[in-house]
């Protein structure tokens, strides 16, 4: 039983032993706002405040980077709120990171919000709310946290797909977001509370210390003499003295271990696993390492965190939009206004899947055998969906949308192999992708086209950006380097980060898999590079004619494209920080 | 003694009230007795000394669902008399049907309460928890213990949820700003003066 001065009421009234002052800030803020511009918008008539909103809340925003980079209690590695929020380097860079890309986002839509019609301050209230969210699901620790913090950013991104009510697509792309929500949140429900019958707990610690014995790993194949124990012993022979394991195939090594220990072994249940070498973090090789040892959970209850656990991983692969779970994400991609496109393409993504880190590595590690085989199979599937789906795409914001789902899928590829080195390059990728969705949906942002008819509906399509090159050179220099840098291509550092992935694969020995990612990855450069060429090489003899931009906010698409353009020189100092997340945190 | 006579009271009114609401010829009337079944059932619960589940029947019961079967019979107006017409004919192979299909089941329950053999007064029940006389918390308290203590953050992320939700539905459902193009704001016109010259 904790003091009761720790945690509760008292500890969030008298702020001792709380950590989470950057969220603590930003919800005072939200409710601090609401009463201010209440009293302002609705006395006096016809003001529009949306501009100044929007570059204040980008402030905002920055002062919560500041809280969190100056805040000492956060790098304790210790858990706060009763073991609901640990306060580890993971946390606190992707807190960081989604903190800064989100004032980011503010003062890149400040100016655009007024041409588009959402004119309306609850619309920032409610971004400013998603991103409360976001961050609060990068340092939650058990399941309840995590399902609050999903719950609070998906009901903002309904509300935020669906904003513009007097446009038909934007209400449809609102249902359809909402009704695919919260299926995903009855599944994510289910599985939770399937694995919490099995273990009667929902931290994540706990799941660590009730379902894998430190030093050994479940296998799946498994022989029907086989018996479980609930029952942790002593019994731990090493057999890899003498020979070298790192080339055998591991079913034929399981089969041989097994009728070795037979032998010797009568009453013990006992059960063949494999290490990883992953707690040894000195040493950062990651060949297997055989151990036989006895297993802690039995046999039924294996099974059922087992269907637990894929209930809630596919719970979320649905809100990360990884095929076959990827079909709503077209549809709300193209008919929600482009602010709030921008807003899912870019930030959603980060937060998931620490959260899918934590469950993976931290929380369940000892089901890496089941895991890998979902983890697999989806991403590759989306990988291939991304890339073959974007060919015959026409429409800008549904190109998008499919190049996402494409790079979630090698996102995930990065984690499904079970080392240490695939965190740092989901990462990484995760870091680079945010950064090149960025410029290259600010930039569709900033282009609208100049035309007569208002009413119609006006949906971005490839021939908008025709012959962009001759009327805005800087800007079709921007788009292209992104295009670019997003397709893979060196030397840019998107190539980077999808060698990093593809290596990951290799080192696990998945060649095939690995092969077709590339095939899949060379398939996809087609749509990127079309952009480039519908820029500059289109067969029209004159473009289209654009509204001016205002050049006070590009200073942001600049330092984008600068970093994306020459990170490939120095990449290293990203990987020194993410080496430092991963060398220290997961417990 | 006086916990058996009411759960024997309040499971005969949840019988009937249940038979009522297929039974009943305005479907008002039908929404009543459904209303009515939902508050005997949570009345039974806090007789088991589950007062949260009791309570969170009424809510979401009573509250939310029979409001939405409330709704839809106002909107979709009912014909009373089009449902009673013809019962007197689907009569005999009703009966068949129900019992045959029912009975099966019945029988199968009925196999889970095995009789007692010592039991000498089914409507006089002699337990007494001696503990819970001195010292009892009841489950709300119980729940509250934690809910505010352990998990005092969740609580609030809750708070922040449904205050997203507001704000959604005030914008999305109240048209600001509605006057028509060329519709007449009085007060305008009734200041105008006119003069006659």
């Amino acid at each position: 039983m904790a003091d009761l001065k720790k945690i509760g009421l008292y500890s969030v009234l008298s702020l001792s032993t709380f950590s989470l002052f950057s969220e603590y800030f930003l919800a005072i803020s939200v409710l601090y706002i609401t009463i201010v511009l209440v009293l302002i918008v609705y006395s006096v008539k016809n003001i529009m405040v949306q501009k100044a909103l929007s570059n204040a809340i980008g402030v905002t925003l920055l002062m919560a980077c500041y809280l969190i980079i100056n805040d000492d209690i956060l790098l304790s590695n210790e858990f706060s709120f009763y073991l609901s929020i640990v306060n580890d380097n993971l946390g606190y860079l992707t807190k960081f990171t989604v903190c800064f890309f989100s004032a980011l986002v503010f003062f890149i839509i400040s100016d655009s919000l007024q041409e588009q019609m959402l004119t309306s301050f609850e619309y920032l209230l409610i971004l400013l709310l998603a991103v409360l969210g976001l961050m609060l699901l990068c340092s939650s620790n058990d399941l309840l946290t995590a399902y609050l913090a999903i719950e609070l950013t998906s009901l903002s991104s309904y509300l935020l797909a669906s904003f513009r009510n007097t446009s038909s697509y934007s209400v449809e792309a609102g249902v359809k977001y909402f009704i695919t929500g919260a299926i995903s949140s009855a599944l994510f429900l289910l599985g939770s509370s399937l694995i919490y019958a099995c273990s009667g707990s929902i931290f994540f610690s706990d799941f660590w210390d009730l379902f894998s014995y430190p030093g050994t790993y479940h296998f799946s194949w498994i022989d029907e003499k086989a018996h479980y124990v609930s029952v942790i012993t002593e019994f731990h022979p090493r057999f890899a003295t003498d020979k070298t394991f790192e080339d055998a195939d591991p079913r034929l090594l399981a089969e041989t271990l097994y009728y070795m220990v037979q032998e010797q072994t009568t009453d013990i249940p006992w059960y063949v696993a494999f290490v990883h070498d992953l707690l040894d973090k000195a040493n950062m090789s990651d060949s297997y390492v055989p151990t036989v040892s006895l297993l802690s959970i039995d046999k039924d209850s294996f099974k059922l965190i087992e269907v637990g656990m894929v209930l809630i991983l596919f719970s979320i692969f649905i809100k990360l939009s990884l095929a076959p779970f990827h079909l709503w994400s077209l549809d709300v991609y193209e008919g929600s206004p482009t602010t709030s496109t921008l807003f899912f393409a870019v930030m959603t993504k980060l937060s998931l899947f620490v959260f899918l880190i934590r469950f993976s590595y931290s929380a369940l590690y000892s089901f890496n055998d089941e895991r890998q085989f979902y983890f697999l199979s989806i991403a590759i599937l989306s990988v291939f969906v991304g890339s073959f789906g974007g060919l015959k795409q026409r429409k800008l914001k549904t190109l998008l949308a499919y190049s996402s789902v494409s790079h979630m899928g090698y996102c995930l590829l990065a984690l499904s192999g079970v080392t240490l080195f695939g965190i740092r390059i989901l990462l990484f990728y995760l870091l680079v992708y945010m950064m090149s969705s960025i410029s290259t949906w600010f930039t569709i942002l900033l282009l609208r086209l100049k035309q007569s008819l208002s009413t119609s509906k006006y949906s971005k399509e490839l021939g908008d950006i025709a012959l962009l090159g001759k009327s805005n050179a800087a800007l079709a220099l921007g788009l292209s380097i992104t295009m670019f840098s997003i397709a893979g291509l060196p030397p840019l550092i998107g190539f980077v980060s999808k060698i990093g992935v593809f290596l990951v694969l290799l080192k696990e020995k998945f060649y095939f898999i690995c092969s077709l990612a590339i095939l899949c990855s060379v398939v996809s450069t087609f749509y990127y590079i079309r952009i480039v060429k519908v820029l500059y090489f289109e067969n029209l003899l004159v473009g289209k004619l654009y509204y001016p931009i205002k050049t006070n906010k590009t200073i942001i698409l600049s330092a984008v494209i600068f970093f994306l353009l020459f990170l490939f020189v120095n990449p290293s100092f990203l990987f020194l920080i993410l080496y430092n997340i991963v060398f220290d945190s997961l417990y | 003694m006086y916990s058996n006579l009411l759960f024997n009271i309040f499971s005969t009114f949840l019988l009937i009230s249940a038979l009522l609401v297929i039974l009943a010829s305005n479907p008002v009337f039908s929404l009543l007795f459904l209303v009515a079944s939902f508050l005997f059932a949570s009345f039974i619960l806090l007789l088991l000394e589950c007062e949260l589940l009791a309570l969170l029947f009424i809510t979401i019961y009573v509250g939310a669902i029979a409001i939405l079967f409330l709704f839809a019979v106002m909107l979709l107006e009912f014909k009373a008399s089009n449902l009673r017409s013809n019962v007197i004919r689907y009569l005999p192979v009703g009966i068949v049907f129900g019992l045959v299909l029912t009975s099966f089941f019945f029988f199968e329950i009925i196999k889970f309460f095995p009789e007692a053999g010592f039991e000498l007064n089914i409507y006089q029940n002699n337990y007494i928890n001696w503990y819970d006389l001195i010292d009892s918390t009841t489950e709300n308290e119980a729940l509250g213990h934690v809910l505010y203590s352990y998990f005092v953050l969740q609580f609030l992320v809750a708070g922040l949820i449904l205050l997203v939700v507001l704000f959604g539905i005030v914008y999305l459902t109240n048209k600001f700003n509605v006057v028509k193009p060329g519709a007449q704001v009085m007060f305008k016109q009734l200041s105008k003066n006119i003069s006659l010259k």
